[in-house]
């Protein structure tokens, strides 16, 4: 184990700064908001134990807890059964027909690197009614379709799936990036071997592309979880939750309560909730990639 | 022994130097820059002969934009008032509205909050007043005669069981701006009462004007709109105090008929499309870049629209919210107090902070007036506005505060978060759905109990 021969306390005190601010930064808040949880407070004033009641009233009767999970699922699953797939067939087409990738790739990339404030921006100006500009409802009615025109952001029922599209499109070069790094270092022999064997093309991807870049999929796969569960910053740009909490999503109901609405010890029971379903997906996602893969091996 | 002596003589001196070196830098009230403020500032205490002590006002305010007069008053004030004191160091913290709120909050709940701050009157005071953060400042507004500079009134939205604990910089009353050129190009004349508002509106949009704007994104904007009806349709103000005292209830006739009249609005297309995902800001930029005929805000957009491309020729008028339903008297208004300095109970320079926040507010009439700012300040001005320049705008919405008789504040300022949040996305639901008015009502008045 101890290849190099340095002391214990040497090895010590070179992690120490590094877990003193992991610690500091992740696991006390997580501490405090669970007890804090367990709170009625408002944040500033005088906070009073009332134990398990934010839990039962979230769960009960708060008509806006359910939605905003169902939304972040809808994100979530949005983000993992289309934006992955796409992206991995988007690193496959991209290593097999193109020449020099890398432009390619660092176009797609883009969204990533921009703010999402000014992404949030830029597509609230897409979505506009047509009478302020918008390029959607633009082109829809330069084609005749006046009758598909929405106002996409302002509309209860259609209003969340057009944040959505925002999202999966700005975080789908990321993915792709991801994924065709995973796919660059599976070795060429492998591919003329299957070659002389008879598997090419997509039969190769089936047999071989595939299994071999599982763990990085599963990077993708958490990646694009834990970051649906968290979206929150483009909902707070675009339509900041409304209209009437249409938009609204576990982290930005968390926001309102904490910091809005001013009951802090609320916000924080919300924000535990996120934390273990956040913990339990990572759970069972591994899970399941190690059946997959020890499927494969 | 003696050298041990010695070296044991050399560490109480170096101790004490630290101690000395600390609290001259500890002026800097921000634990943070406790530390830095120590190496930096003895420098400057030596020469002084350390005469007076070096105090670090910091203060936190609302005006970041370096364009804005009220930002060129502030640091013209505080460049005067340094100079006057030199031991006195005051330290910015120019943050959005919004950031400011979120910084305060965040602030008090580690009890950090800086010497000076910023916060809204009444019910949103209440909790920071409960919390104990602020200094009572009874004794300070008397000296100089800075009480009686300010309107009479208008401190009392900032006391609480006798405590005055906050200084307004604003006093805003809800008015109609409206584009003269579009209302002619429409044919419309000024609305007289709400039905003649809703024709109006219904006019202009059938010739292709947009009638009203709203940034309703931020829902408070329709909040505030809607309570302006309320004010009408309950015969007067004073309804949320009714149902905070329990004699009504937000299921009371007047409230329903106030949605009402709101849905009536909102359906006859008063608003522009996709009303709901424009905030603040973009929605007056409609106004002010004359897209639209009408738009109904707080007289502290005057400055803004004065300015603006859309005002050249004296286009703007503004005029008093009408009747709705043939009630409610339109001198009536929706009163705005404006956002007010507090001082910390905790800072370390209470008596300096104190003194200087006297002397900021002695100044602020008359330095606003300079900048043409004084219109809806919390202090009497003196001057002849017409002489100094001001547009007949600004003319106009002064003319309206004269004519105020009363009038309701709005939602947030006199209910708690929780029931206001309901109300807000309530009245927000309404430029998006068809709702019944008494289930909106209902669902509010849950709410309301819900969060008592």
């Amino acid at each position: 184990m101890n290849v190099l021969k340095v002391s214990r306390w040497t090895i010590a005190a070179f992690i120490l700064p590094c877990l003193i601010v992991y610690v500091g930064l992740v696991f006390v808040p997580i501490l405090v908001s669970l007890y804090s949880g367990l709170l009625d407070w408002n944040g500033i004033g005088k906070s009073t134990f009332i134990g398990l009641d934010n839990y039962v009233k979230m769960f009960t009767n708060d008509s806006v807890f359910w939605p905003s999970v169902r939304r972040t699922f809808t994100l979530a699953g949005f983000s993992m059964l289309v934006q992955v797939p796409v992206a991995l067939l988007v690193a496959i087409l991209i290593t097999r027909f193109v020449r020099r990738p890398n432009f390619l790739v660092s176009s797609y990339f883009l969204p990533v690197i921009l703010s999402v404030a000014i992404i949030g921006q830029l597509w609230k100006t897409i979505y506009n009614p047509a009478s302020m500009g918008g390029m959607i409802n633009g082109i829809l009615t330069s084609l005749g379709l006046e009758s598909w025109t929405h106002s996409w952001l302002t509309e209860p029922k259609i209003a969340i799936y057009a944040i959505i599209l925002v999202s999966l499109w700005q975080y789908l070069g990321y993915h792709i990036l991801i994924q065709f790094t995973g796919i660059q270092n599976i070795p060429s022999e492998i591919y003329e071997a299957a070659k002389i064997d008879g598997a090419d093309g997509f039969k190769a991807d089936r047999y071989i592309t595939l299994p071999m870049v599982l763990p990085i999929l599963k990077i993708s796969i958490v990646l694009s979880f834990i970051g649906s569960l968290q979206s929150f910053d483009l909902i707070m740009v675009m339509t900041g939750g409304g209209p009437a909490h249409a938009t609204e999503v576990l982290a930005s109901h968390m926001y309102n309560m904490s910091f809005i609405t001013m009951k802090y010890g609320y916000g924080s029971a919300i924000a535990n909730v996120l934390i273990t379903m956040c913990l339990i997906a990572t759970v069972l996602i591994n899970l399941l990639f190690t059946r997959l893969e020890k499927r494969y091996n | 022994m003696t050298k041990r002596k010695m070296k044991w003589f050399g560490m109480a001196m170096t101790g004490v130097l630290a101690i000395s070196l600390s609290a001259c830098g500890g002026g800097g009230s921000n634990s943070t820059n406790a530390s830095g403020g120590g190496a930096s500032e003895p420098a400057a205490g030596g020469g002084d002969g350390a005469s007076a002590e070096n105090v670090t006002i910091t203060f936190q305010n609302i005006y970041p934009d370096a364009s804005d007069p009220k930002n060129q008053m502030l640091k013209k004030i505080v460049e005067q008032y340094e100079s006057e004191h030199p031991n006195v160091t005051i330290e910015l913290d120019s943050l959005n509205t919004d950031q400011q709120k979120l910084k305060l909050k965040t602030q008090a709940a580690s009890k950090e909050v800086p010497d000076i701050t910023v916060v809204n009157p009444a019910a949103q005071m209440q909790p920071f007043v409960d919390a104990d953060l602020f200094a009572p400042l009874n004794d300070m507004v008397e000296e100089n005669g800075l009480k009686d500079t300010f309107q009479s009134g208008i401190l009392d939205y900032y006391t609480f069981d006798g405590n005055l604990y906050a200084l307004p910089d604003g006093n805003n009353i809800g008015v109609v701006y409206y584009n003269k050129k579009l209302m002619e190009q429409g044919g419309v004349e000024v609305p007289k009462t709400f039905e003649e508002m809703i024709e109006a509106v219904k006019t202009l949009k059938s010739k292709g004007i947009q009638p009203m704007v709203i940034g309703e994104k931020d829902s408070w904007t329709g909040s505030f709109l809607f309570m302006n009806i309320l004010l009408r349709t309950n015969g007067g103000p004073g309804f949320l105090q009714d149902v905070l005292d329990g004699k009504k209830t937000f299921e009371d006739p007047a409230y329903v008929e106030a949605i009402e009249a709101f849905q009536q609005l909102v359906d006859a297309g008063a608003f522009q499309d996709g009303a709901t995902s424009f905030d603040y800001n973009s929605g007056e930029n409609l106004f002010k870049t004359g897209t639209a005929a009408m738009y109904y805000m707080g007289s502290w957009a005057t400055g803004g629209i004065e300015t603006a491309e859309v005002s050249k020729d004296g286009n703007v008028g503004v005029f008093q919210f009408p009747t709705v339903g043939g009630k409610g008297n339109p001198d009536e208004f929706m009163l705005a107090p404006g956002s007010a300095f507090a001082i910390s109970k905790n800072s370390k320079h209470l008596e300096e902070t104190k003194d200087f926040l006297n002397y900021f507010m002695l100044n602020f009439p008359k330095e606003a007036f300079e900048v043409k700012g004084a219109v809806g300040i919390a202090q009497n001005v003196e001057g002849d506005f017409k002489a100094a320049g001001y547009s007949d705008m600004a003319m106009n919405v002064l003319d309206l505060f004269k004519k105020v008789k009363g009038g309701d504040l709005a939602f947030d300022n006199t209910m708690n978060p929780g029931t206001t949040q309901a109300h807000l996305s309530g009245t927000q639901s309404l430029f998006v759905e068809k709702k019944d008015a008494a289930a909106v009502a209902k669902e509010l008045q849950a709410a309301y109990e819900d969060n008592k």
